[in-house]
């Protein structure tokens, strides 16, 4: 009887042990740093506040390192030596080149619907210095011609690499999803086994689960409203939005957002008013968000069932509102306002 | 003594569920109310708690370089109205009403956010 008693008492403390979340000696710490042309925010839980603040430090420092290396507007970045070195070879550091040989392929993986070679385009626009303009067909056409990837050339042997004469390069497109995978490998390496590092307003990387072992909850915005549209559960992967709201003007009443159709040099209109992408990678995310969103639903969706290989989910959102979302989101995906339908794409 | 031992550690087993039992019972830190936080350069200066305005205010941040936000608070959201920055990023992005996607303003290092609201998010896309 009194052993049984012991037992039932044992149990009953274990399992609320269990119950009020075992997270026992983590602690959580954050940081806000101002990179990559955006604000960042890290947070980790490590065993400790030294672990944890020492994890956030070295991700800042890595976050300010790879800043200097891949800014376009950085001076002595290889991006801007690169832009600047007219039709010469440049040296790159070991990061850059990476960087550009990931970038690269997937430019080709979405046949050039990403195209990283656009930054005379951009400059055009006035999306770097917000001295907005709308530019005419023939400025347009002149500035599409000279949206190649394929002219880049890569010397990976050497490190090296050549942009002809008058053509940009800008790696803010992949830059913030590389960033996530370097940090998240980083820490991991480190033992850190909870983090959630929010790369600026667009790429998400999650590191674990929150340290209690429920998913990250993160909120995809409806890009037509001050709301978010549902929320994404995350585990261990990134995720990453494309949208027309993010960044735009407006001029005689039409708005001219920042993601660029390779092919026109001028704002994508396909139909989508945003995409998110969720996959192992921050640079698939990023990449193809931004690909996806200039190709449109149906050849997005063609994208989707064309590779399967890079296990990849999608948030579809038209300009109508209409929300669609891959199969493997059903789970993971909760719209916020249940009236609105969400369309389930097979 | 066998028993005394028994008796001891079955109390200080039971004395340990109750501990957490009133872990698991604490009320939750109240988070239901959206609260604007704005930062300039990391450095919180304001809080507000949208729920408890009741009419439409504005006021004036100014940046460590002097330039400035205007920003905009009604009932339960919030905005930066104006502002001398190049981009005008902020202003274009609205009002904002719960803790999706922050309003910032990178020229000037300000950043509003808003934690709270129900929706319970740990971040934000889009």
């Amino acid at each position: 009887m009194r052993r049984r008693l012991l037992s039932l008492a044992l149990c009953a403390g274990l399992l609320l042990g269990l119950l009020s979340g075992c997270s026992c000696g983590l602690v959580d710490a954050d940081t806000q740093v101002f990179a990559m042309d955006t604000v960042m925010q890290l947070q980790v839980s490590a065993s400790g506040k030294a672990a944890a603040q020492g994890a956030l430090d070295g991700a800042v420092a890595q976050l300010n390192d790879l800043d200097k290396t891949l800014s376009v507007s950085g001076t002595d970045s290889d991006v801007q030596r690169l832009n600047a070195a007219e039709g010469t070879w440049v040296t790159l550091s070991e990061t850059g080149a990476d960087l550009l040989k990931q970038a690269l392929e997937l430019c080709a993986l979405t046949d050039g619907a990403l195209d990283i070679t656009a930054y005379p385009a951009m400059e055009a626009w006035g999306f770097p210095t917000g001295t907005y303009r709308v530019p005419d067909e023939t400025e347009l056409a002149a500035l599409a011609a000279n949206i190649d990837y394929t002219r880049v050339e890569l010397d990976e042997e050497n490190g090296r690499a050549r942009l002809p004469e008058g053509m940009g390069l800008d790696l803010g497109a992949v830059g913030k999803g590389y960033a996530g995978d370097r940090l998240a490998e980083n820490l991991r390496a480190h033992g850190v086994s909870y983090a959630l590092l929010n790369l600026g307003q667009s790429t998400i990387m999650a590191i674990g689960s929150k340290a209690d072992g429920t998913p990250w909850r993160i909120g995809v915005q409806d890009p037509a409203g001050e709301d978010y549209l549902g929320v994404l559960e995350l585990t261990n992967q990134a995720v990453g939005t494309s949208a027309g709201n993010q960044r735009y003007f407006e001029q005689d009443g039409v708005r001219y957002w920042h993601i660029l159709d390779p092919a026109t040099a001028a704002p994508a209109r396909s139909g989508l008013a945003s995409v998110t992408v969720v996959a192992d990678s921050g640079l698939l995310c990023d990449g193809l968000s931004t690909a996806l969103f200039v190709m449109g639903a149906d050849r997005a969706l063609e994208f989707w069932h064309d590779h399967p290989e890079l296990n990849i989910q999608l948030v579809l959102v038209a300009d109508d509102g209409s929300v669609s979302i891959t199969p493997g989101l059903r789970d993971r995906f909760t719209i916020r306002d249940p009236e609105r339908g969400v369309t389930v794409l097979q | 003594m066998k028993r005394r031992m028994t008796i001891l550690l079955a109390a200080a087993l039971l004395l340990a569920a109750a501990a957490s039992l009133a872990a698991i019972l604490r009320p939750a830190p109240e988070t239901d109310r959206p609260v604007a936080r704005i930062t300039l350069d990391g450095e919180l200066i304001r809080e507000i708690d949208l729920s408890r305005i009741t009419a439409p205010e504005t006021f004036v941040v100014t940046a460590a370089d002097g330039g400035s936000n205007t920003i905009a608070v009604e009932p339960g959201r919030i905005r930066v109205s104006a502002a001398d920055c190049p981009d005008q990023i902020c202003v274009s992005q609205g009002f904002i009403s719960d803790g999706t996607v922050p309003i910032v303003c990178l020229p000037h290092k300000l950043m509003i956010s808003i934690s709270g609201g129900g929706s319970d998010l740990d971040g934000a896309a889009g």
